[in-house]
């Protein structure tokens, strides 16, 4: 009876265990999978080729180490590639972190019309990628509604994307408008999440509204100020299809952004090596970036 | 007294008049391509000079741009977007809830090693490795196929650490007294976690929709067939024709901006309350 007993308790955690294979088997197995198919496989793949050089008629394959990295940094396209990228990366974030800074602090409190006007904000958000380069196509052309407004305050008609040192700036613009409002959110969330008592105490101690900006609601946000930086750096570095559809890296190559670079590399040269290499210099480009912002924040933390 | 009640109320109404021109500039280009869908194509740049209120007020506004679309490949390619996307968003829930549920609930070995490798993955950037996978998907016969356009979406990192983020939330007390009532690891999922986890879903759905609808780079690599060219693309090459019309063009870009604009205005507060609790802290 008392052997039975025992083999009944392991029969059942046998089955127990059976069905915790079953489970893991049918709720991770084909996600994990595809992670790895999908995500690390062709990151490994990219790496890998990127020392390999192929031929575009017969597709053979050989080993020639680092020469593709070196002959694109010997590139002057590249060159100009790498210098706009990094002029652009510079740019376009303080200036998107710090308008969703400024429109947050605007928000976070509520006043008439607040929660109507944010979802205002919030609105091109919605709007694809692509599509709002195609609208912005429009708004930037000679006799477009960008001009039209220029022209009723009485300034002079610009370029923009046709003009070589505005087309940057007008890409920066466009992304701008597209992204401030969403990384405004994060923003909002954070503030929200420093305590009323804080505030309380630096009134009683005299604190202006600027003053409990500066001492109070900076340091105190600056988690969420990170991540914002963060995000927003990765999300620039990945920019492509404004360019292919609003300049294809013109005029004279001052819109050339890495991810286009790559993309052309690939598809109009066939050159798979060296847009692989590309890839590969663009991740590394990423972490370096991200890896500086954790590194002065740190450093702005312990001071 | 008085007067700080008195000051608190002009900054709240001079804060009210900053919203106004700031929401303002944001819905202008909206506001400009909106009105411009709602007259004929050959109209959309005559009233810009000089920019007058009849800039976006049309004389006559009429849908006869959107009915347009209907036989036009953009048509056909944002149709196309609802299709995929729907797709993404029903295989997509169901891998990361089940992949997410693995991570929270179940305990085995290797469950952290797991668990880095979602955080790995989600740290290689989609569109930097798309042209390699994009060749990987052709040799596998893959090109030109719903398939193909789906199934880099539905394995996202992101909802499968905001889902495990949730679910690590509910209590292990109620899945121990199910399972000793005889609950099998699947009726927890069912009966207890999915059901409490709704915040948790909106938002993950949001993100696997969004994933989709905005995706431009892979599905310019991987679908050119009728079946397959998704409507951002369409739009895109309408855009490049040479001789464009800027009314149907511009119905198309407010078709697909009000698809995911109704998604988020659904699932805005729970998105926010999702990505606030498990992005940043």
């Amino acid at each position: 009876m008392a052997r039975g007993f025992g083999l009944m308790i392991y029969w059942r955690s046998g089955l127990k265990k059976k069905e915790l294979y079953w489970a893991l088997l049918v709720f991770l197995a084909p996600a994990v999978l595809a992670l790895i198919l999908m995500r690390i496989i062709p990151a490994a793949q990219a790496l890998i080729e990127s020392l390999f050089k192929t031929n575009v008629f017969s597709g053979e394959k050989t080993f020639i180490g680092l020469e593709n990295y070196f002959s694109l940094f010997a590139n002057p396209d590249f060159q100009n590639t790498l210098f706009v990228t990094i002029v652009f990366a510079l740019l376009v974030n303080p200036i998107q972190v710090f308008s969703a800074l400024l429109l947050a602090l605007l928000f976070v409190r509520k006043f008439p019309f607040s929660r109507f006007l944010r979802s205002l904000i919030i609105f091109p958000v919605a709007v694809p990628p692509a599509v709002s380069a195609v609208m912005w196509s429009a708004i930037y052309r000679p006799d477009g509604l960008a001009n039209s407004i220029l022209e009723a305050l009485g300034l002079a008609p610009q370029g923009f994307i046709l003009d070589q040192r505005q087309a940057l700036m007008s890409i920066i613009v466009m992304l701008s408008w597209i992204g401030v409002g969403y990384w405004m959110l994060f923003l909002i969330a954070g503030l929200n999440d420093i305590p009323d008592e804080i505030y309380e105490a630096a009134r009683i101690d005299g604190a202006g509204y600027l003053r409990q900006t500066v001492s109070v609601t900076m340091p105190l946000l600056i988690r969420p100020l990170s991540f914002v930086l963060v995000a927003t750096t990765i999300s620039n570095f990945l920019v492509f299809a404004p360019v292919l559809i609003l300049t294809r890296g013109g005029p004279v190559g001052s819109t050339s952004l890495l991810m286009y670079d790559i993309f052309v590399r690939a598809y109009s040269f066939g050159d798979v090596g060296r847009a692989n290499a590309g890839v590969f210099i663009l991740v590394l480009l990423m972490i370096t970036a991200v890896s500086l912002q954790f590194f002065l924040l740190r450093k702005g933390n312990q001071q | 007294m008085k007067s700080t009640k008195l000051l608190a109320k002009s900054t709240r109404s001079s804060k009210t008049l900053i919203g106004i021109v700031v929401a303002f500039l944001f819905m202008l280009p909206i506001a400009w391509v909106f009105s411009n869908s709602l007259r004929p194509g050959s109209e959309t740049f005559t009233w810009l000079d000089p920019l007058s209120w009849k800039t976006f007020f049309p004389d006559n506004p009429n849908f006869d741009n959107y009915f347009a679309l209907v036989d036009t490949s953009l048509g056909q390619g944002i149709a196309n977007s609802l299709w995929t996307t729907f797709l993404t968003l029903i295989f997509g829930l169901t891998l990361c809830a089940g992949a997410a549920f693995a991570l929270a609930a179940l305990e085995y070995r290797g469950r952290q090693l797991l668990f880095s490798l979602v955080i790995f993955s989600l740290l290689i950037p989609f569109d930097a490795i798309a042209i390699p996978l994009a060749s990987i998907f052709k040799d596998l016969g893959l090109q030109d196929t719903v398939a193909g356009l789906i199934l880099p979406g539905v394995a996202n990192g992101m909802a499968i650490f905001l889902l495990r983020t949730f679910f690590l939330g509910i209590p292990k007390e109620l899945v121990e007294a199910s399972r000793i009532d005889g609950l099998g690891w699947f009726g927890v999922f069912f009966r207890i976690y999915l059901p409490l986890s709704k915040p948790a879903l909106v938002g993950a759905s949001l993100v696997l929709f969004l994933f989709q609808w905005h995706a431009y780079i892979w599905p310019l690599l991987i679908g050119t067939g009728d079946n397959t060219l998704l409507g951002p693309i369409a739009l895109a090459n309408m855009k490049s024709q040479y001789a464009v019309d800027y009314g149907m063009l511009f119905a198309g870009a407010i078709l697909l901006s009000v698809v995911p604009l109704v998604m988020i205005l659904a699932g805005q507060k729970y998105f926010i309350q999702s990505s606030a609790t498990s992005g940043i802290k």
